[in-house]
Protein backbone atom coordinates (compact mmCIF):
# COMPACT_ATOMS: atom_id res chain seq x y z
CA UNK A 1 0.00 0.00 0.00
CA UNK A 2 1.56 3.16 -0.97
CA UNK A 3 -0.18 6.78 0.51
CA UNK A 4 -0.07 9.97 -0.91
CA UNK A 5 -1.25 12.72 1.48
CA UNK A 6 -0.86 16.66 1.80
CA UNK A 7 -2.91 19.68 1.88
CA UNK A 8 -5.82 20.39 -0.91
CA UNK A 9 -4.75 21.40 -4.67
CA UNK A 10 -1.25 20.74 -4.19
CA UNK A 11 -0.79 18.41 -6.58
CA UNK A 12 -1.14 14.82 -5.34
CA UNK A 13 -2.72 13.34 -8.12
CA UNK A 14 -0.86 14.53 -10.56
CA UNK A 15 2.42 13.23 -8.40
CA UNK A 16 1.23 9.85 -7.91
CA UNK A 17 0.45 9.33 -11.53
CA UNK A 18 3.84 10.00 -12.48
CA UNK A 19 4.64 7.14 -9.87
CA UNK A 20 2.33 4.91 -11.25
CA UNK A 21 1.68 5.77 -14.61
CA UNK A 22 -0.34 2.54 -16.02
CA UNK A 23 -2.68 2.59 -12.43
CA UNK A 24 -6.70 2.84 -12.97
CA UNK A 25 -8.14 4.96 -10.61
CA UNK A 26 -11.37 5.23 -9.04
CA UNK A 27 -12.47 8.58 -7.42
CA UNK A 28 -13.06 8.83 -4.01
CA UNK A 29 -15.80 11.43 -5.03
CA UNK A 30 -18.39 8.34 -5.99
CA UNK A 31 -16.94 5.23 -5.96
CA UNK A 32 -18.20 2.33 -3.62
CA UNK A 33 -16.31 0.39 -1.24
CA UNK A 34 -16.11 -3.17 -3.75
CA UNK A 35 -14.71 -0.48 -6.33
CA UNK A 36 -12.40 0.62 -4.37
CA UNK A 37 -11.44 -2.65 -3.31
CA UNK A 38 -10.78 -3.98 -6.82
CA UNK A 39 -8.93 -0.39 -7.79
CA UNK A 40 -5.32 0.26 -8.47
CA UNK A 41 -5.55 3.29 -7.37
CA UNK A 42 -8.23 6.17 -5.35
CA UNK A 43 -7.95 9.60 -5.42
CA UNK A 44 -10.18 12.01 -2.95
CA UNK A 45 -10.05 9.41 -0.62
CA UNK A 46 -10.90 11.79 2.46
CA UNK A 47 -14.21 12.18 0.44
CA UNK A 48 -14.84 8.42 0.58
CA UNK A 49 -14.36 8.64 4.12
CA UNK A 50 -17.10 11.49 4.40
CA UNK A 51 -19.75 9.63 2.43
CA UNK A 52 -18.90 6.26 4.19
CA UNK A 53 -19.68 8.31 7.15
CA UNK A 54 -22.71 9.50 6.25
CA UNK A 55 -23.95 6.55 5.85
CA UNK A 56 -23.06 5.09 9.16
CA UNK A 57 -20.20 2.75 7.95
CA UNK A 58 -18.01 1.33 10.75
CA UNK A 59 -14.51 3.21 9.62
CA UNK A 60 -12.38 1.26 12.42
CA UNK A 61 -12.33 -1.81 10.48
CA UNK A 62 -11.49 0.04 7.00
CA UNK A 63 -7.76 -0.01 7.25
CA UNK A 64 -7.38 -3.61 7.97
CA UNK A 65 -10.21 -4.48 5.35
CA UNK A 66 -8.05 -2.46 3.06
CA UNK A 67 -5.08 -4.11 3.69
CA UNK A 68 -6.63 -7.52 3.51
CA UNK A 69 -8.67 -7.19 0.00
CA UNK A 70 -6.09 -4.90 -1.22
CA UNK A 71 -2.58 -4.23 -0.11
CA UNK A 72 -1.01 -2.97 -3.41
CA UNK A 73 -3.66 -0.01 -3.10
CA UNK A 74 -2.23 3.81 -3.46
CA UNK A 75 -4.25 6.04 -1.76
CA UNK A 76 -4.19 9.77 -2.35
CA UNK A 77 -6.39 12.04 0.22
CA UNK A 78 -6.08 15.48 1.27
CA UNK A 79 -4.31 15.89 4.90
CA UNK A 80 -6.97 17.67 6.98
CA UNK A 81 -6.41 19.16 10.96
CA UNK A 82 -4.38 21.67 10.39
CA UNK A 83 -7.04 24.40 11.16
CA UNK A 84 -8.77 25.71 14.41
CA UNK A 85 -11.20 23.01 15.65
CA UNK A 86 -14.46 23.30 13.42
CA UNK A 87 -17.92 24.71 15.73
CA UNK A 88 -19.93 22.17 14.02
CA UNK A 89 -19.71 18.57 15.33
CA UNK A 90 -20.38 16.63 11.92
CA UNK A 91 -17.09 18.92 10.54
CA UNK A 92 -15.31 17.91 13.98
CA UNK A 93 -15.95 14.28 13.90
CA UNK A 94 -14.95 13.96 10.30
CA UNK A 95 -11.42 15.47 10.21
CA UNK A 96 -10.80 13.27 13.31
CA UNK A 97 -12.03 10.66 11.29
CA UNK A 98 -9.65 11.09 8.47
CA UNK A 99 -6.82 11.26 10.79
CA UNK A 100 -7.45 8.01 12.57
CA UNK A 101 -8.12 6.15 9.29
CA UNK A 102 -4.82 7.75 7.78
CA UNK A 103 -2.87 7.25 10.83
CA UNK A 104 -3.69 3.36 10.54
CA UNK A 105 -2.87 3.93 6.79
CA UNK A 106 0.52 5.37 7.16
CA UNK A 107 1.41 2.44 10.03
CA UNK A 108 0.47 -0.12 6.91
CA UNK A 109 1.43 1.73 4.41
CA UNK A 110 5.01 0.63 2.46
CA UNK A 111 5.42 4.44 1.38
CA UNK A 112 3.65 7.37 2.81
CA UNK A 113 4.57 10.52 0.79
CA UNK A 114 3.53 14.16 1.78
CA UNK A 115 3.24 16.59 -1.36
CA UNK A 116 3.73 20.23 -0.91
CA UNK A 117 3.78 22.58 -3.87
CA UNK A 118 3.57 19.51 -5.94
CA UNK A 119 6.86 18.27 -4.46
CA UNK A 120 6.39 14.86 -2.96
CA UNK A 121 8.57 13.85 -0.11
CA UNK A 122 8.68 10.82 1.37
CA UNK A 123 7.89 10.46 4.80
CA UNK A 124 7.85 6.89 5.61
CA UNK A 125 10.00 4.23 3.48
CA UNK A 126 9.59 0.82 5.43
CA UNK B 1 15.23 18.77 28.74
CA UNK B 2 12.22 19.92 27.06
CA UNK B 3 10.33 17.85 23.55
CA UNK B 4 7.92 19.78 21.71
CA UNK B 5 5.60 17.36 19.83
CA UNK B 6 3.31 19.28 17.48
CA UNK B 7 0.56 17.92 14.22
CA UNK B 8 -2.13 18.57 13.72
CA UNK B 9 -5.50 16.78 15.25
CA UNK B 10 -6.16 13.08 15.04
CA UNK B 11 -2.11 13.09 13.57
CA UNK B 12 -1.27 10.27 16.11
CA UNK B 13 0.72 12.98 18.72
CA UNK B 14 -0.38 11.35 21.44
CA UNK B 15 0.17 7.91 20.84
CA UNK B 16 3.90 9.31 19.43
CA UNK B 17 4.16 11.36 22.65
CA UNK B 18 3.48 8.10 24.92
CA UNK B 19 6.05 6.18 23.16
CA UNK B 20 8.42 8.44 23.61
CA UNK B 21 8.40 8.85 27.12
CA UNK B 22 8.34 5.20 27.51
CA UNK B 23 11.43 5.08 25.81
CA UNK B 24 13.53 7.48 27.94
CA UNK B 25 13.08 4.28 30.64
CA UNK B 26 11.97 4.10 33.93
CA UNK B 27 11.68 6.74 36.22
CA UNK B 28 8.39 8.16 37.62
CA UNK B 29 6.14 9.50 35.25
CA UNK B 30 3.60 12.12 35.33
CA UNK B 31 0.59 13.32 32.65
CA UNK B 32 -0.05 16.93 33.06
CA UNK B 33 -4.12 16.32 31.69
CA UNK B 34 -5.11 19.81 30.49
CA UNK B 35 -8.49 19.19 28.37
CA UNK B 36 -11.38 19.88 30.66
CA UNK B 37 -14.52 18.16 30.53
CA UNK B 38 -16.90 20.61 29.90
CA UNK B 39 -19.36 18.38 27.31
CA UNK B 40 -20.02 14.66 26.45
CA UNK B 41 -17.83 15.00 23.81
CA UNK B 42 -14.67 16.16 25.77
CA UNK B 43 -15.31 13.68 28.11
CA UNK B 44 -15.19 10.67 25.29
CA UNK B 45 -11.81 12.45 24.14
CA UNK B 46 -10.31 11.77 27.98
CA UNK B 47 -11.64 8.55 28.29
CA UNK B 48 -10.31 7.84 24.74
CA UNK B 49 -6.62 9.17 26.21
CA UNK B 50 -7.17 7.42 29.66
CA UNK B 51 -7.46 4.25 27.93
CA UNK B 52 -4.45 4.93 25.32
CA UNK B 53 -1.80 5.13 28.73
CA UNK B 54 -3.32 2.97 30.78
CA UNK B 55 -0.92 0.46 31.79
CA UNK B 56 2.06 2.62 31.12
CA UNK B 57 2.67 3.51 34.47
CA UNK B 58 1.48 7.65 34.34
CA UNK B 59 0.49 9.17 37.45
CA UNK B 60 -2.20 11.38 36.14
CA UNK B 61 -2.33 15.05 37.72
CA UNK B 62 -5.23 17.67 36.16
CA UNK B 63 -3.92 21.37 35.16
CA UNK B 64 -6.75 22.91 33.41
CA UNK B 65 -4.96 26.69 34.89
CA UNK B 66 -2.34 28.12 36.81
CA UNK B 67 0.18 25.89 35.29
CA UNK B 68 3.29 27.33 37.71
CA UNK B 69 1.42 25.71 40.84
CA UNK B 70 1.71 22.40 39.40
CA UNK B 71 4.46 20.58 41.56
CA UNK B 72 6.08 17.28 40.15
CA UNK B 73 8.20 15.19 41.65
CA UNK B 74 12.08 16.10 41.13
CA UNK B 75 13.99 13.61 38.28
CA UNK B 76 10.53 12.38 37.00
CA UNK B 77 9.27 12.22 33.42
CA UNK B 78 6.62 14.47 32.53
CA UNK B 79 4.25 14.29 29.53
CA UNK B 80 1.90 17.54 29.72
CA UNK B 81 -1.15 17.18 27.03
CA UNK B 82 -2.79 19.16 25.45
CA UNK B 83 -1.41 22.79 25.03
CA UNK B 84 -3.64 23.94 23.23
CA UNK B 85 -6.30 23.29 25.55
CA UNK B 86 -4.22 24.93 28.43
CA UNK B 87 -3.89 28.12 26.45
CA UNK B 88 -8.01 28.12 25.96
CA UNK B 89 -8.66 27.69 29.41
CA UNK B 90 -6.13 30.37 30.49
CA UNK B 91 -7.80 32.59 27.77
CA UNK B 92 -11.53 31.41 28.16
CA UNK B 93 -11.77 30.39 31.64
CA UNK B 94 -12.74 32.44 34.60
CA UNK B 95 -10.07 31.58 36.91
CA UNK B 96 -7.38 31.88 33.46
CA UNK B 97 -4.80 34.59 33.12
CA UNK B 98 -6.80 36.14 30.13
CA UNK B 99 -4.48 38.48 28.34
CA UNK B 100 -1.29 37.06 29.84
CA UNK B 101 -1.88 33.80 29.18
CA UNK B 102 1.53 33.45 27.10
CA UNK B 103 3.16 34.88 29.79
CA UNK B 104 1.68 32.32 32.40
CA UNK B 105 2.32 29.57 30.56
CA UNK B 106 5.92 29.67 29.52
CA UNK B 107 6.14 29.89 33.45
CA UNK B 108 4.42 27.15 34.01
CA UNK B 109 6.67 25.46 31.66
CA UNK B 110 9.69 26.31 32.34
CA UNK B 111 8.80 26.04 36.44
CA UNK B 112 8.19 22.09 34.89
CA UNK B 113 11.78 21.70 32.95
CA UNK B 114 13.24 22.47 35.91
CA UNK B 115 11.50 19.93 38.03
CA UNK B 116 11.38 17.15 36.38
CA UNK B 117 14.79 15.35 34.73
CA UNK B 118 12.71 15.32 31.27
CA UNK B 119 9.46 17.27 29.70
CA UNK B 120 7.57 16.44 26.89
CA UNK B 121 4.84 18.66 26.19
CA UNK B 122 2.09 18.08 23.53
CA UNK B 123 0.85 20.75 20.74
CA UNK B 124 -1.16 21.49 18.32
CA UNK B 125 -0.79 23.14 14.57
CA UNK B 126 -4.06 25.04 14.48
CA UNK B 127 -2.90 27.75 11.85
CA UNK B 128 -2.82 26.68 8.60
CA UNK B 129 -6.28 27.16 7.33
CA UNK B 130 -8.14 29.78 6.71
CA UNK B 131 -11.83 30.72 7.77
CA UNK B 132 -13.28 34.14 8.69
CA UNK B 133 -12.39 33.24 12.23
CA UNK B 134 -13.62 35.39 15.04
CA UNK B 135 -11.48 38.23 16.65
CA UNK B 136 -11.66 35.99 20.12
CA UNK B 137 -10.39 33.02 17.73
CA UNK B 138 -7.55 34.68 16.19
CA UNK B 139 -6.09 36.11 19.68
CA UNK B 140 -6.45 32.40 20.84
CA UNK B 141 -4.10 31.12 17.79
CA UNK B 142 -1.58 34.56 18.61
CA UNK B 143 -1.47 33.39 21.56
CA UNK B 144 -0.63 29.72 20.97
CA UNK B 145 1.44 30.09 18.19
CA UNK B 146 3.73 32.42 20.61
CA UNK B 147 3.59 29.83 23.22
CA UNK B 148 4.50 27.31 20.40
CA UNK B 149 7.66 29.13 18.66
CA UNK B 150 8.56 30.06 22.51
CA UNK B 151 8.46 26.59 23.69
CA UNK B 152 10.40 25.63 20.54
CA UNK B 153 13.69 27.86 20.91
CA UNK B 154 13.46 26.54 24.54
CA UNK B 155 13.62 22.81 23.59
CA UNK B 156 15.57 20.25 22.69
CA UNK B 157 13.88 18.39 20.33
CA UNK B 158 10.79 19.62 18.08
CA UNK B 159 8.84 16.80 16.58
CA UNK B 160 6.08 17.22 14.17
CA UNK B 161 3.67 14.37 13.53
CA UNK B 162 2.20 13.18 10.55
CA UNK B 163 -0.07 10.34 10.75
CA UNK B 164 2.31 8.97 13.25
CA UNK B 165 5.13 9.53 11.08
CA UNK B 166 7.84 11.43 13.18
CA UNK B 167 9.47 14.45 11.43
CA UNK B 168 12.42 16.08 13.33
CA UNK B 169 12.31 19.72 12.99
CA UNK B 170 14.94 20.81 15.72
CA UNK B 171 17.25 17.82 17.63
CA UNK B 172 19.88 19.03 19.52
CA UNK B 173 20.21 15.89 21.90
CA UNK B 174 23.24 13.95 20.17
CA UNK B 175 23.00 10.54 20.92
CA UNK B 176 20.35 9.35 24.10
CA UNK B 177 23.25 6.90 25.28
CA UNK B 178 24.62 9.35 27.62
CA UNK B 179 21.59 9.91 29.19
CA UNK B 180 20.66 6.26 29.51
CA UNK B 181 17.60 6.91 27.35
CA UNK B 182 17.15 6.51 23.38
CA UNK B 183 16.00 8.95 21.05
CA UNK B 184 13.59 7.16 18.89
Amino acid sequence: MELIIGGAYQGKWEYAKKLFPRAVWVSGENCTLEELLAAEGVYDFHNFLGRQMEQGADLEKLPELILEKNPGLVIVSDEVGYGVVPIDARDRAFREAVGRVCCELAARARRVHRVVCGIGTVIKDA
Amino acid sequence: MLTVITGGSASGKSAYAEDLVLSWGPAQRIYVATMYPFDRESEKRIVRHQKMRSGKGFQTVECYTGLEQIQVPPGSHVLLECMSNLAANEMFQESGAGENTVEAVMKGVCQLEKQASRLCVVTNEIFSDWQPYHTETKRYQKYLGEINCRMAQMAQQVVEVVYGIALYRKNTVETGAERGGNVL
